[in-house]
């Protein structure tokens, strides 16, 4: 476990995290949101030991932050947001030089390799690697000291979405692993589907942690969202469309739009009550 | 780990391809252009002046300034102002009247150099010494009543009929390759700034050195294994500039590099060089905050340095001012050992005090860089 006590981090006068406390459940994949300079890349710089803090307590793992930083650094990893590699080295070149650092065995840096699905492109120059693959080679570099905790900056930015899947299903496979996961990302669908808590984070303050499934609960919203089968008419109706096939709209208004439908020889597939998602709840808190 | 860090510099050194250029052919190609730039440098004789006489006395004093500048090899005249370097105008009434002195103008119509006018100055009051003193001899002949033949002959104007310029042994004397030689080895191996000082500001920005830090990597392991691949970089610099200078300059009849000194000397020297010109690098690493404001500011610090410290111009020219204000480039401390390696024979002890200097002032600036980039990666860099 992560515990986090009246954590205070001041950048001159400005308060990058202010009286913050927290615990994260180990095991867990947790979620981290926060519009820029909200402190979340301040949070995980403490949490790995690389900035120092000004008042509070950290334990991560039973290890005080304060005295056990070395402890703390060999159990954990972080993928930063940058690309954090040397581009004029292979990718095979890479992970030997940070496997070497860290003195990893050879079955950590195999199952990097497996794990980010880089067997394919290990004698290729990194900076002749896809956006994606780079990416992935970035992850895989954070494997290698086989950590019990990664901390994960927006990994995600500037991938194609495939990739992304890809990526996604990797963390997704650190938690089977028994790995903590720390994410954070700008794109909540993501959030929604890796996390199984979040807190989010605003101005350096704790503004709600919770589970995802309780911050996306009924008692939120009154919300209705219909999914229809696919139909080029839905476009020209009068009702708030929100993607190709998805309509929203409010349990009072929802005979009339189903009507709407029905005359327009447009199939539901499938409604949804009380729904909201994440991006809108985030919007909410953070106003 | 020790072993890890010197490996991943190296391949990052070899695959930088504009830096390898930068390192080793371009100290090369500057040897081989300024030792056959400068291997007249000396021989004054050579250097004439197109020159535009023009003569308002219309006296036989004018004609015969006139036809003295015409015979002399020196100066190429010319009716022509824009061929012209200089205009030399003699005024009316010219050497005329002794009581009232009029002067000869010289007007300079090309951007001629300080040291180049110099030269012109030396050239021109000979030829009108000479003229003075034919003239004050013909006034002694009509005194006199007996004629001596070509008097301004008889006297003793040149310096190569007033004193012999020889040195102690036929090995002492400086060809231009041992001359130029020193320098461009100076100034090559603090080439080793810009490319290290690069690659370590990529490092800091694209966090690969937070990253190094979160695996426990130490700040002075990332810092020293910095050290180990451009010595070694700086020292093959300093072997294939030599070759330059030993087996290529002699091939554009340039006299080739002559090594007096002791090959300890120079071992020693080159490595006491190489750390200090890596103590600068480093430096700027930590506090340029862009890989583009690194480049840019150490190549004018490169050229700073050196002319600073002696490498673009002599220092012995250099005005006393400047000769002390050269003492606090370390370029001037290397420059000074190699020259004494090169010219006076010189050994480990000669260099040692330099030597000294260049290690102390490589190991501080290391040390200063440790402390800031600590300081700024605790501040999240």
């Amino acid at each position: 476990m992560i515990k986090i006590d009246s954590l205070t981090k001041k950048y001159g006068d400005f308060y990058a995290l202010k009286d913050f406390s927290l615990e994260i459940p180990e095991g867990t994949i947790f979620g981290l949101l926060g519009v820029n300079g909200a402190g979340k890349t301040t949070l995980l710089s403490i949490l790995n030991g690389l900035v120092n803090f000004d008042s509070g307590s950290v334990e991560v793992f039973s290890y005080d932050l304060k005295t056990q930083k070395k402890e703390i650094k060999a159990i954990s990893s972080i993928i930063p947001q940058n690309l954090a590699f040397y581009e004029q080295l292979s990718v095979k070149e890479n992970l030997d030089f940070f496997a070497s650092i860290q003195k990893s065995s050879q079955d950590s840096l195999q199952r990097s390799i497996e794990v980010n699905s880089l067997k394919e492109i290990l004698h290729q120059k990194a900076s002749t690697l896809s956006g994606g693959q780079k990416r992935r080679l970035n992850i895989a570099i954070g494997l290698l000291n086989n950590p019990k905790i990664i901390y994960f900056d927006e990994p995600t930015v500037g991938v194609d979405p495939r990739s992304r899947g890809e990526i996604l299903d990797s963390i997704k496979s650190y938690k089977e692993m028994g790995i903590t996961v720390i994410y954070t990302s700008h794109y909540m669908h993501e959030i929604e589907y890796l996390c199984d808590e979040v807190a989010i984070i605003n101005q350096g303050e704790l503004i709600k942690h919770d589970k995802l499934d309780n911050l996306l609960s009924n008692r939120v919203s009154d919300k209705v969202l219909i999914e229809t089968i696919a139909n080029a008419k839905t476009a020209s109706l009068k009702v708030k469309l929100l993607e190709k096939n998805f309509i929203e709209t409010t349990q009072e208004k929802l005979c009339e739009v189903l009507n709407i439908l029905d005359e327009n020889a447009i199939f539901v597939k499938q409604i949804k009550y009380g729904t909201t998602d994440l991006e809108n709840y985030f919007l909410k808190v953070t106003e | 780990m020790f072993q890890a860090m010197i490996k991943k510099e190296f391949l990052l050194l070899i695959r930088d391809r504009q830096a390898l250029i930068a390192l080793f052919i371009m100290p090369a190609i500057f040897i081989l252009i300024m030792s056959v730039a400068l291997r007249d440098q000396f021989k004054q004789e050579q250097i004439s002046f197109n020159i535009m006489v023009l003569d308002q006395a219309h006296s036989s004093n004018s004609k015969k300034l006139y036809k003295s500048l015409l015979e002399n090899k020196s100066f190429h005249l010319t009716n022509e102002s824009s061929q012209a370097a200089l205009k030399i105008i003699i005024p009316k009434g010219y050497l005329q009247n002794p009581k009232t002195h009029t002067k000869l103008q010289v007007v300079v119509l090309d951007a001629l150099k300080g040291d180049i006018l110099e030269i012109f100055k030396a050239k021109f009051t000979k030829v009108l010494l000479k003229r003075e003193i034919a003239s004050i001899q013909d006034k002694l002949n009509l005194m006199l009543k007996t004629k001596i033949k070509n008097p301004s002959q008889e006297l003793l104007l040149d310096a190569d009929q007033l004193f012999t310029l020889s040195y102690q042994k036929s090995d002492d004397i400086p060809t231009s390759t041992q001359q130029s030689v020193p320098s461009w080895i100076v100034f090559g191996m603090f080439f080793v700034i810009i490319p290290m000082s690069t690659v370590f500001i990529n490092e800091r920005k694209q966090n690969t050195l937070a990253r190094l830090n979160s695996m426990n990597t130490p700040l002075w392991l990332m810092i020293f294994s910095k050290v180990l691949p451009y010595i070694v970089v700086n020292q093959l610099q300093v072997v294939i500039m030599l070759g330059v200078g030993i087996f290529i300059v002699p091939l554009f009849d340039t006299p080739a590099l002559l090594i007096n000194g002791t090959v300890g000397a120079i071992a020693l020297l080159s490595l006491a060089l190489s750390v200090s010109a890596i103590g600068v690098a480093s430096l700027l690493a930590v506090l340029a905050s862009s890989a583009e404001q690194a480049t840019t500011i150490g190549g004018i610090l490169n050229i700073l340095l050196g002319a600073i410290g002696g490498v673009m111009v002599p220092k012995f020219i250099m005005p006393e001012a400047m000769q002390k204000l050269s003492q606090i480039s370390p370029m001037s401390w290397g420059l000074d050992g190699f020259l004494d390696i090169f010219l006076k024979a010189g050994d480990i002890s000669m260099i040692f005090t330099n030597a000294l200097m260049l290690f102390a002032f490589g190991l501080i600036t290391l040390i200063i860089s440790m402390i800031i980039l600590q300081i700024r990666m605790n501040k999240g860099l």
